[in-house]
């Protein structure tokens, strides 16, 4: 009786240190996320900011009208896995050549991730001078002078998006082989010497040891690319601003448009909300597929 | 027990130092500059420029108002309406308000900023018009903004080029320099912005200035009225710098800084821009010789400049200092007041009666299209639907992309006006 009760003042001691963070946490974290479900449902606009009215699903029906949210959404998606995909094996690929015993390990390694660095606005700012279709445009310079023609990267509609991913898998491929390299570093040699013996070939060692055992860091690499591949903003602000026309504009983009462009704050409420519900779908999904991917090679 | 105590004792001073950062803060100023000199009150004006943009202005307002001392604050235009609009909405915010003509008439009806109509008659119908709602003035129009074209006087004088004086004559112009293996002009169409200027400034010459459509803007406002079947005439006539290829798909991976490069260095004989980039056009190439002419129409005439009035100072009505901030906007309202404004944004011109300043040399041909009063911005008077601007220049990348027609652009910027205009018409 008397320790459990000791026991029970302990917890409360500590918890209670908890307390300020607590309440910071909910003021300024939990309260404005709730509130955008409420806003959600109401006429709130810059044109009209107090009386508000319940408009039920109204806001909701708007999103699937605007052309600009639709193909956002679209955007979007194609953005993250093109990120998820191309991040986690090129990141792999980098991840497995760098773990052998080369020379410039230390040097390519400290390149690979050295973009990581950098914002993404003055990764914009660089790429949209490398990409640009003007006399200083680097790229389209060594092309001409190559004697092929220009190529549009950042102004073709068709192609713009695509940049857009190249400039970031630039820039973040390195980081997914960082931590690839730490769960590599961590595989046990015993294991390689086992399949050896067994006689098997570099190229089943990687299927079979190599790739089953990095499941851990291929769970956190794809699952933040996707998460962040949706959620993109700044390197999209820096290099194309959404254009040309509508063609690079992604959910965040649009979502700042409708909310502080254009003053429709509740139906930018409602489609902060459908995209809450749609990443914790998404995540949840590829969560359980990569678990069970785990599972099975286990 | 006493340790609870003490723990207790931490949580709330870290509590209370969390806190302590949303209050206080604001209320301080006020206290600290009482015991200073008890008659100067402090007038708060927010402003997206940079304080040089307005520095000889508020230089005049220390000297000939003794008794205010003005606090600048800015705010980078990308946050500006954000804060303000915050800032308003709590009943606070700056005691003299930047605006423009559209922020300007919402935040008169929603009752934040004051009638200042005593100071009306100073100005003239172009400029005050913007800045009125129901009749009633608003905000001062500031210095005006306009963009022409710019073209370098070098390469025209060098191929017997005279700037033209109708649209046939301008797409002949960049006929011979394209002959000549002279970029014709340069567009940083990256942005949605050059084109929608472009092509507005052809329909505002073919269209907008033709007396029967004198009131086409209000109407469109209004959702009364749409672009598709009235504009398609003039920018179908307009895109005919895009089918010979004089504006090119290129261009759409070019920004403003590098079309201004290609302008500086010679590598493009012309650019639509305005007074604001004088000063780094002459920074990157000091020996440019260069002038702007204004756009043109297929009849012969003025011709027309993009532009209007340029920011809007408004008095906050929840101001505490009512009578000092109409003391500031009194002397804004002045020849003396114009002119230092003037002074930091030179090119532009006062709306106040009365007032002229000299033009700097590179806007020589254009000084005739400035007198007739030719400066106009359609959106200035949508309404609610300003903002379609933004999609209007982003269809427009379509269109020069191929991507989309002349009239499924303008019938995509009408289905956002209507969703612009319905959504807010309470």
């Amino acid at each position: 009786m008397n320790t459990k009760m000791r026991l029970l003042k302990r917890e409360f001691d500590y918890q209670i240190l908890i307390l300020p963070v607590l309440i910071f946490y909910l003021l300024f974290c939990v309260y404005p996320f709730l509130s955008t479900f409420y806003y959600s449902f109401t006429d709130y606009s810059n044109m009209k900011l107090t009386n508000l009215k319940f408009v039920g699903l109204e806001n909701f029906i708007g999103i699937f009208d605007s052309d600009l949210l639709m193909i956002s959404i679209k955007n979007s998606i194609i953005y993250a896995l093109l990120m998820t995909v191309f991040q986690t094996t090129l990141g792999l690929i980098l991840a497995v050549f760098l773990d052998r015993k080369l020379k410039t390990k230390n040097i390519l390694r400290s390149m690979f991730f050295l973009p990581a660095v950098f914002s993404p606005l003055i990764i914009g700012y660089l790429w949209s001078y490398l990409m640009s279709t003007s006399d200083f445009g680097l790229i389209n310079s060594a092309i001409t002078a190559l004697g092929f023609e220009k190529i549009n990267f950042l102004g073709n509609p068709d192609l713009a998006l695509y940049s857009v991913v190249v400039t970031q898998l630039w820039q973040w491929t390195g980081w997914a082989m960082v931590i690839f390299l730490a769960n590599l570093q961590s595989i046990p040699k015993d294991l390689y010497e086992a399949a050896e013996i067994d006689g098997a070939n570099s190229w089943r060692k990687f299927w079979k040891v190599t790739l089953p055992l990095m499941q851990p860091s291929v769970n956190v690499v794809a699952v933040t690319a996707m998460i962040g591949g949706l959620k993109v903003f700044d390197i999209i602000f820096a290099l194309t601003e959404g254009g040309p026309g509508n063609s690079t504009e992604t959910i965040m983009t649009a979502y700042i448009k409708t909310v502080f462009n254009e003053g429709f704050y509740a139906k930018g409420a409602a489609f902060g909300v459908v995209f809450f519900i749609a990443v914790m779908i998404i995540t949840m999904v590829m969560m359980s597929f990569l678990r069970k991917w785990g599972e099975n090679t286990r | 027990m006493k340790k609870v105590n003490m723990l207790l004792l931490t949580a709330v001073t870290a509590l209370s130092l969390t806190l302590a950062g949303c209050s206080g803060a604001k209320n301080e100023p006020a206290a600290a500059d009482q015991g200073d000199k008890k008659d100067k009150v402090k007038v708060r004006i927010a402003y997206w420029n940079k304080e040089e943009s307005v520095k000889t202005l508020l230089d005049l307002v220390k000297e000939k108002l003794p008794n205010i001392e003005v606090e600048y604050q800015f705010i980078d235009n990308k946050q500006y309406q954000n804060i303000i609009e915050t800032q308003l909405t709590a009943g606070a915010g700056p005691d003299i308000i930047s605006t423009n003509p559209y922020t300007a008439s919402r935040y008169a009806k929603l009752g934040y900023i004051k009638d200042i109509s005593s100071l009306a008659d100073r100005y003239n119908d172009g400029g005050k018009n913007v800045y009125s709602v129901d009749g009633k003035l608003y905000a001062l129009p500031g210095i005006s903004w306009f963009e022409g074209m710019f073209y370098n006087k070098e390469i025209f004088d060098k191929l017997n080029l005279k700037p033209p004086t109708t649209f046939e004559e301008e797409l002949a112009l960049h006929e011979t320099l394209k002959k000549n293996g002279i970029k014709p002009q340069a567009m940083g169409a990256k942005s949605w912005e050059p084109m929608m200027k472009s092509s507005m400034a052809f329909v505002m010459n073919d269209f907008l200035a033709k007396p029967e459509n004198k009131d086409f803007d209000v109407q469109y406002a209004e959702g009364k009225t749409k672009l598709d079947g009235n504009w398609n005439t003039a920018i179908e006539k307009w895109s005919e710098l895009i089918k010979k290829e004089y504006l090119t798909e290129d261009m759409l991976g070019i920004d403003y800084d590098q079309a201004l490069d290609e302008f500086a260095t010679g590598k493009a004989a012309m650019w639509q821009s305005g007074p604001w980039a004088v000063e780094t056009i002459q920074k990157k190439n000091a020996n440019l010789k260069f002038d702007m002419f204004p756009f043109y129409g297929t009849e012969p005439g003025a011709g027309w400049l993009i532009g209007g009035p340029g920011v809007g100072f408004a008095a906050n009505s929840n101001s505490k200092h009512q009578e000092e901030v109409m003391q500031v906007l009194d002397l804004i309202s002045t020849p003396e007041g114009q002119q230092a404004f003037w002074n930091d944004n030179k090119g532009g011109s006062s709306y106040l009666k009365g007032v002229e300043f000299e033009m700097p040399e590179q806007f020589a041909s254009v000084s005739e299209t400035l007198k007739a009063g030719n400066v106009y911005a359609p959106w200035n008077n949508w309404g609610n639907a300003s903002n379609v601007i933004e999609d209007y220049g982003k269809y427009f990348q379509y269109v020069l992309s191929g991507k989309m027609t002349v009239t499924e652009a303008l019938q995509a910027i009408d289905k956002k006006t209507a969703e612009l205009i319905k959504a807010k018409a309470e």
